[in-house]
């Protein structure tokens, strides 16, 4: 009978909560540019915002004042009427808890980054004007969110889900009976057949993008805004191209790093600005990396440290050569001429058919380089696979 | 439900035994979803409105974190209805199964209860229904914009309060009978008030009746489950939120020290209120570790009259600002204070909340607090 009804029911909460949702994305889209100059943008997954979530205009209380509460050690509360409270206490405030409303604080609206970055590709695609794909990657095929698409580019597919135990005592069995030595066929590190991945854990990767950004002094506010902007922009049209995509990231100044997808968005500006270090831990990533296509993606804002600039050009030579595209954003908030090292990737990208230069002014800047990034994709649309690129740069392209 | 047919028979057989009295109970075995929907909403076929939305979203992740797990829900409706969680243990749902004739019982015997709406069911389906047929007739944001408004200021009605003339100190009954609306506005107004009346009375016996009910639960399962079970039960009823445990233990120390017939008359006469300020004593205040944080000092303070005043105060205003319509003023004016100065309340909501009220006086509206009066008129908001 549950399960009738259940297949009857009217999801009221589903509805409601599709309510609420659309007019905070309409409160969110409308406080975009500040949730974005955050410094500390993502923490545990989750960009945390000062926007209070969306309530009722009921009147508050705008003071820290005195709470009820109650320890969660339980019992025992300390003699004498008093007590200071430690750090470590635990204690849960009773406000709401005793029939008054939302547990008796304001909660702050949190979301899922990859929420926020959707949500973000939303209004800047709206405000630049830039087309939205709607067609799903892969031409129409079915996906499975757990299993990697399989199309022409790709046929490699899963390995077999191979008993290995099974195979080496059998492989056993048959030397002893067979040969008299009780040995295995094959030594096992050196036969890949025999290495055996979880279906479930194996990735199958596209393409490899790798973000570099410069933190030295200058990273704040619209700097921040900039570049973030333009990578939310590229992500919108990478992951229609490729829905397997592996990213990494790094962050330099006098030294490079890599870093997680969370410490990027968060990294604290400090040192000079060392963008041979940053052009040489992104070609380091490359090593043994079998992906289909490989992107560099580096923002700076060009002023390299004295002494810096051959080596950095020597290292941008040879990321070229290692990657199929190599970005190079300029970011320029104060909209200056472009000069020093940027000045010399802005000459070589009009030479270079790989190398792509943004002069990243304001977000018309990244609306052009989102349209020459795309014609890229329009080339290779054109069955001229990668046009711009004039020689072969990786083994794995066809 | 046929695996708890006879264990609800059994309960409800010990808890007639006991001289409990209630209304049929409907059970219904469902899922965590349905459960996280109807707390959020109040009533399972209640108008859908986004601020629900919110609080279901909240719900549903919590219960998907493990963070809160709802096990069970129960109207006060006549039949009652009762929701058990399919995912429960067998033990869990026995426990339900106990707890909720402890509820039932409150809904039919406790004096406070007597007047609430047993037919809310019925009326939240008819209140939905007019509502839809007025977003069709008068435009869907229209009808949306005059709920966001009257659900705010519906905060401020009082189920206990009977006397005509102190109800008009609260806005929501002014409005009703004052404001300019049309005949539509004010039955949405009147629907919401009905509904926003019926929740009141349960914040406000939310102590005494979630005590009762798990004083009732511990009552019947002593005598339903075999020991190694009512030690693991009798652990679990001691870490229950705050409103269960601080009810229980006040229904425990009654029985103890007055019997099970002075526990009978309490459950009938008396609501959170008059319970805290009778039985609440500071060996028990210490026992439950309730204390009065005081976060700019860090200092918390177990003394029980100021335990015992923050409890009341919480249970008389719901821990919001108090705000009362002042008599006379001039005639279109809609003049509001709030009564305890000394506290400062958050400007910033005071525009919103003000915009809102007068979106229903349609006439200017003054708030005095914050040693200010605000103002919302045709022209905006202002501070004099």
């Amino acid at each position: 009978m549950a399960s009738n009804d259940r297949a009857m029911r009217i999801h009221r909460g589903r509805i409601a909560q599709y309510k609420h949702d659309t007019l905070l994305r309409e409160y969110l889209k409308q406080h975009l540019n500040e949730l974005i100059q955050q410094k500390e943008l993502v923490i545990d997954g989750r960009v945390k915002t000062q926007i209070a979530t969306l309530d009722l205009p009921t009147l508050k209380y705008g003071e820290e004042a005195a709470v009820l509460a109650r320890g969660s050690g339980g019992g025992g509360g300390q003699a004498g009427g008093g007590g200071q409270a430690q750090s470590g206490d635990e204690m849960q405030v009773l406000g709401g808890l005793l029939g008054g409303d939302h547990h008796g604080k304001e909660l702050r609206v949190e979301l899922d980054f990859d929420e926020f970055v959707r949500l973000a590709q939303e209004v800047l695609l709206e405000e630049i004007r830039l087309p939205v794909f709607t067609e799903a990657a892969g031409g129409g095929e079915v996906e499975a969110p757990d299993q990697p698409e399989l199309t022409d580019l790709d046929r490699i597919g899963i390995r077999p889900d191979l008993n290995l135990e099974e195979t080496m005592l059998a492989s056993l069995q048959r030397n002893l009976r067979e040969r008299g030595v009780a040995d295995f066929d094959v030594e096992l590190s050196q036969d890949g057949w025999y290495f055996v991945e979880d279906p479930l854990d194996y990735q199958n990767h596209r393409s490899v993008e790798v973000y570099v950004l410069d933190i030295s002094g200058s990273m704040r506010g619209e700097y921040l805004s900039l570049v973030r902007k333009t990578i939310f922009v590229l992500w919108y049209y990478l992951e229609r191209r490729y829905p397997t995509n592996l990213r990494r990231y790094i962050v330099f100044q006098d030294v490079a790093e890599e870093k997680t997808r969370d410490e990027f968005f968060c990294v604290e500006s400090s040192g000079g600005t060392h963008i041979s270090a940053g052009f040489e831990t992104a070609t380091s990533l490359l090593q043994g990396v079998t992906e289909h296509d490989k992107f560099l993606f580096l923002f700076t804002d060009g002023e390299t440290s004295s002494g810096d600039f051959d080596l950095a050009k020597r290292r941008f030579e040879e990321a070229l050569g290692r990657f199929d595209l190599v970005t190079y954003g300029h970011v320029n908030p104060g909209g200056r001429g472009v000069g020093g090292f940027s000045e010399f990737v802005q000459e070589a990208a009009r030479r270079v058919p790989n190398a792509l230069f943004a002069n990243l002014v304001d977000v018309e800047a990244i609306r052009k380089t989102a349209r020459e990034f795309m014609a890229v994709f329009g080339d290779e649309r054109g069955d001229a696979r990668w046009k711009r690129t004039g020689r072969s740069l990786s083994g794995s392209r066809r | 439900m046929e695996a708890y047919r006879t264990v609800i028979e059994r309960i409800e057989a010990l808890a007639h035994d006991r001289g409990l009295s209630f209304d049929p109970v409907i059970f219904r075995v469902t899922d965590s979803d349905e459960i996280a929907e109807v707390a959020s909403m109040g009533l399972p076929n209640r108008f859908i409105h986004w601020y629900w939305g919110g609080a279901y979203k909240e719900l549903t992740l919590h219960q998907s974190k493990d963070v809160l797990s709802i096990l069970e829900l129960v109207l006060n409706t006549n039949p009652s209805y009762a929701f058990l969680r399919g995912t429960n243990t067998y033990l869990q749902n026995v426990l339900v199964i106990a707890h909720v004739y402890g509820h039932v019982d409150f809904f039919k015997n406790n004096h406070w209860y007597r007047k609430s709406n047993k037919n809310m069911l019925n009326e939240a389906e008819l209140h939905a229904r007019n509502i839809r047929r007025y977003e069709a007739a008068h435009g869907r944001e229209r009808v949306e914009a005059l709920l966001d408004a009257v659900l705010t200021v519906a905060r401020t009605v009082n189920a206990f309060e009977r006397s005509p003339a102190e109800r008009r100190k609260l806005l929501i009954y002014h409005l009703e009978e004052k404001a300019p609306l049309q005949d539509w506005e004010r039955h949405v107004l009147q629907m919401i008030r009905e509904e926003a009346e019926y929740f009141d009375l349960i914040q406000r016996t939310h102590i005494i009746n979630e005590g009762w009910a798990t004083f009732v639960e511990a009552e019947l399962l002593r005598e339903v489950l075999d020991t190694t079970e009512w030690a693991s039960v009798s652990v679990q009823l001691c870490n229950r939120p705050a409103p269960y445990t601080i009810g229980y233990t006040l229904f425990q120390t009654l029985k103890a020290e007055r019997g099970f017939d002075t526990v009978l008359q309490t459950r009938t006469y008396y609501e959170d209120i008059a319970l805290i300020d009778e039985v609440l004593t500071e060996e028990m205040v210490k026992r439950l570790d309730i204390f009065v944080y005081d976060p700019k000092e860090k200092q918390k303070s177990y003394d029980l009259q100021a335990v015992k005043e923050m409890l009341i105060s919480q249970k008389l205003f719901k821990g919001e600002p108090y705000i009362e319509v002042e008599p006379g003023g001039h005639q279109r004016e809609l003049l509001l204070t709030h009564r305890e100065e000394e506290r400062k309340l958050d400007p910033k909501r005071v525009s919103l909340f003000l915009r809102a009220v007068h979106s229903l006086w349609r006439n200017p509206v003054r708030l005095r607090a914050n040693g200010k009066v605000y103002t919302y008129d045709r022209r905006g908001f202002s501070t004099t």
